[in-house]
């Protein structure tokens, strides 16, 4: 039963990728991008860590792509896009993917992820709380501010004094 | 005799009835029957007390009414009638029907007008009927430029999400559709569904009204889901859980609206602009723009549309109650099944029926469903009402109310709740 889970998600997630590559139309790329990032929520719901498959669900299909969404209706797409397409850049680009799997593939498989036992409960997401506030602090710290960063940046970039106050009456 | 039907007699109305009736007692005789019984064939059937189920076993323990009682109670506990029938679909639709009309009438009360009145003979009860069956028997117009995959999809996905979002509220103990350990992050996230299906609606269908609408909609639900979350957070400090049956079993003694009620009172506010009600009613403002994201739809997709608008509104009513108004929990006034019913059955003369099975529910259980139908009544009453008071505010001042005043106010509640904490007050060991 789960491996025919695991398959059709892969299925899901590795078609709705390509998709998302291939569409012409953004809109629909972005829900293919949607149906990928839920997909690998499917992932971790089968790894018995629903709290990190919630959190995927909430942040990834519920605010990124709907940035994604926001984005592409409200830009133009001439702006963004120029089409270049030849047959070197995309066998460049097979070529690329492919090194990068097996890249990744070799460090994954030398992790020692072959000698974990999979029949051990699945981790409570109150000790990944108690884990984040006690040992791994300075990355809490660090990811805190790094976003407080990012957003006072954006807010700062996203300022514009001319037309600041033009209809605002209160 | 009527304007509408001018041709229309009875007699030939009541023919074509019983036409139909004898053609489908007949289709149904002839190949339904044999379908059935071949399918039967091919099917194993389960062994019970010794006994192989066949259909003619099925259909006798059916027709005995000592036996239907335990089929039904045995029914009650799968999986299908939790999700269709009680804690979940059906029970939330009959209660958005409700909703609907009691709106429709109490506004109309507020306003000194009389609201549907003709339709049914007392104060035009069977109004709902009548529009359902109008929706139902409409022409689906598609806009001719619209993106009609999308266009279809979303309001049966707009159903669909509404519906997981109902299937996580406990209504009364061990009656919940899925009760997962991280209830409340899975409500977080089917709430984020919501504005990706209204921003897809809108686009697709290729207007501008309903594109400002969506718009416009994307921003509220975007801003608003933030003050949302924090709001929330207290009640997950102080109990130490994520899973809503647990929040529910923690306010045995008190509710937590006692001693959070800044966190309850951002909460009802941002419900208010999640549902895009008045005075949040910027995406349908329909003085403005016709009706919002809704413009095009017509026929049974706006229906969907209206359906899962009323499941999410109680659904949100409902999460009110599971984490500030304790949910089932109330004093027992529900009165106890008669013990000689049970022992003796039912005694008419000289005729006595012993039924078995009974009760067919607990006294707990229907004492918490009575409290919690109580309260989440309740809950609706008060998010209807400003309908009827308020006007609609302007969109800077509701980005404004959102992104400070909220969400500042959700960071107070927070440390309420931590101070609680921490003083020993509350929470796991505390003195209350």
């Amino acid at each position: 039963m789960a491996d025919a889970i695991f398959l059709a998600l892969s299925v899901i997630t590795i078609g709705s990728a390509i998709a998302a590559l291939e569409l012409r139309s953004l809109i629909y790329g972005s829900i293919a991008l949607m149906g990928t990032l839920g997909g690998i929520a499917g992932f971790f719901l089968l790894l018995d860590s629903p709290f990190v498959a919630m959190f995927q669900l909430a942040v990834y299909v519920g605010s990124i792509a709907v940035l994604i969404l926001f984005t592409v209706m409200l830009v133009k797409r001439e702006l963004i896009f120029k089409k270049v397409e030849d047959k070197r850049r995309k066998f460049v680009g097979i070529a690329l993917m492919l090194v990068f799997m097996v890249a990744l593939g070799s460090i994954i498989m030398n992790s020692g992820i072959k000698t974990i036992t999979t029949d051990e409960p699945a981790v409570d997401f109150r000790n990944i709380g108690a884990d984040f506030l006690t040992y791994y602090w300075p990355a809490l710290i660090l990811m805190a501010l790094i976003l407080t960063g990012s957003v006072t940046g954006a807010l700062i970039l996203a300022r514009r004094e001319d037309v600041e106050n033009e209809q605002r009456t209160d | 005799m009527s304007v509408i039907a001018p041709n229309f007699k009875f007699s030939e109305f009541v023919k074509s009835i019983l036409d139909n009736v004898f053609w489908i007692l007949l289709i149904f005789v002839l190949i339904g029957l044999p379908a059935v019984f071949i399918i039967l064939f091919y099917i194993e059937m389960p062994v019970i007390n010794g006994e192989l189920l066949t259909p003619f076993l099925a259909l006798t323990w059916l027709a005995d009414p000592s036996r239907t009682l335990p089929i039904l109670k045995a029914f009650m506990t799968t999986d299908l009638f939790k999700i269709a029938a009680f804690p979940g679909f059906g029970f939330a639709a009959l209660i958005a029907a409700g909703t609907i009309f009691i709106e429709r009438k109490m506004l109309a009360k507020l306003q000194l007008r009389v609201g549907p009145f003709y339709c049914g003979k007392f104060e035009g009860i069977l109004q709902l009927m009548g529009d359902g069956l109008k929706l139902l028997s409409k022409e689906i117009i598609i806009p001719a430029k619209a993106d009609k995959p999308i266009f279809w999809a979303a309001p049966i996905i707009f159903v669909a999400t509404a519906a997981a979002f109902v299937a996580l509220i406990p209504v009364a103990p061990g009656w919940v559709v899925a009760d997962v350990d991280v209830g409340l992050l899975a409500v977080f996230a089917i709430i984020g569904f919501f504005p990706i299906i209204t921003i897809l609606s809108a686009w697709s269908s290729n207007s501008k009204f309903p594109f400002i609408g969506g718009i416009r909609a994307l921003h509220q639900m975007v801003s608003f889901e933030i003050p949302l979350i924090l709001s929330l957070l207290g009640v997950v400090i102080l109990t130490g859980t994520l899973n809503l049956s647990e929040i529910v079993a923690s306010q045995s003694n008190f509710p937590w609206i006692i001693f959070l009620p800044i966190g309850a009172i951002i909460f009802f506010i941002t419900i208010l602009a999640e549902l895009e009600r008045i005075p949040f009613d910027l995406p349908e403002a329909e003085s403005e723009i016709v009706a919002g994201w809704l413009t095009e739809f017509s026929g049974m997709i706006y229906g969907l549309v209206q359906l899962g608008t009323y499941l999410k509104l109680y659904a949100f009513a409902a999460l009110f109650v599971v984490l500030f108004l304790g949910g089932w929990s109330g004093p027992m006034i529900w009165p106890p099944f008669p013990e000689e019913i049970i022992t003796d059955g039912i005694v008419m003369g000289p005729i006595t029926a012993k039924i078995p099975g009974l009760p067919v529910f607990s006294q707990e259980m229907l004492n918490g469903v009575l409290w919690f139908v109580l309260k989440t009544v309740g809950v609706i009453f008060f998010i209807l009402l400003p309908r009827g008071v308020f006007p609609r505010i302007r969109i800077d001042m509701l980005l404004s109310l959102g992104w400070y005043k909220l969400i500042g106010l959700a960071f107070v509640n927070i440390f309420i709740a931590l101070g609680l904490l921490y003083a020993g007050v509350l929470g796991p060991g505390g003195i209350l």
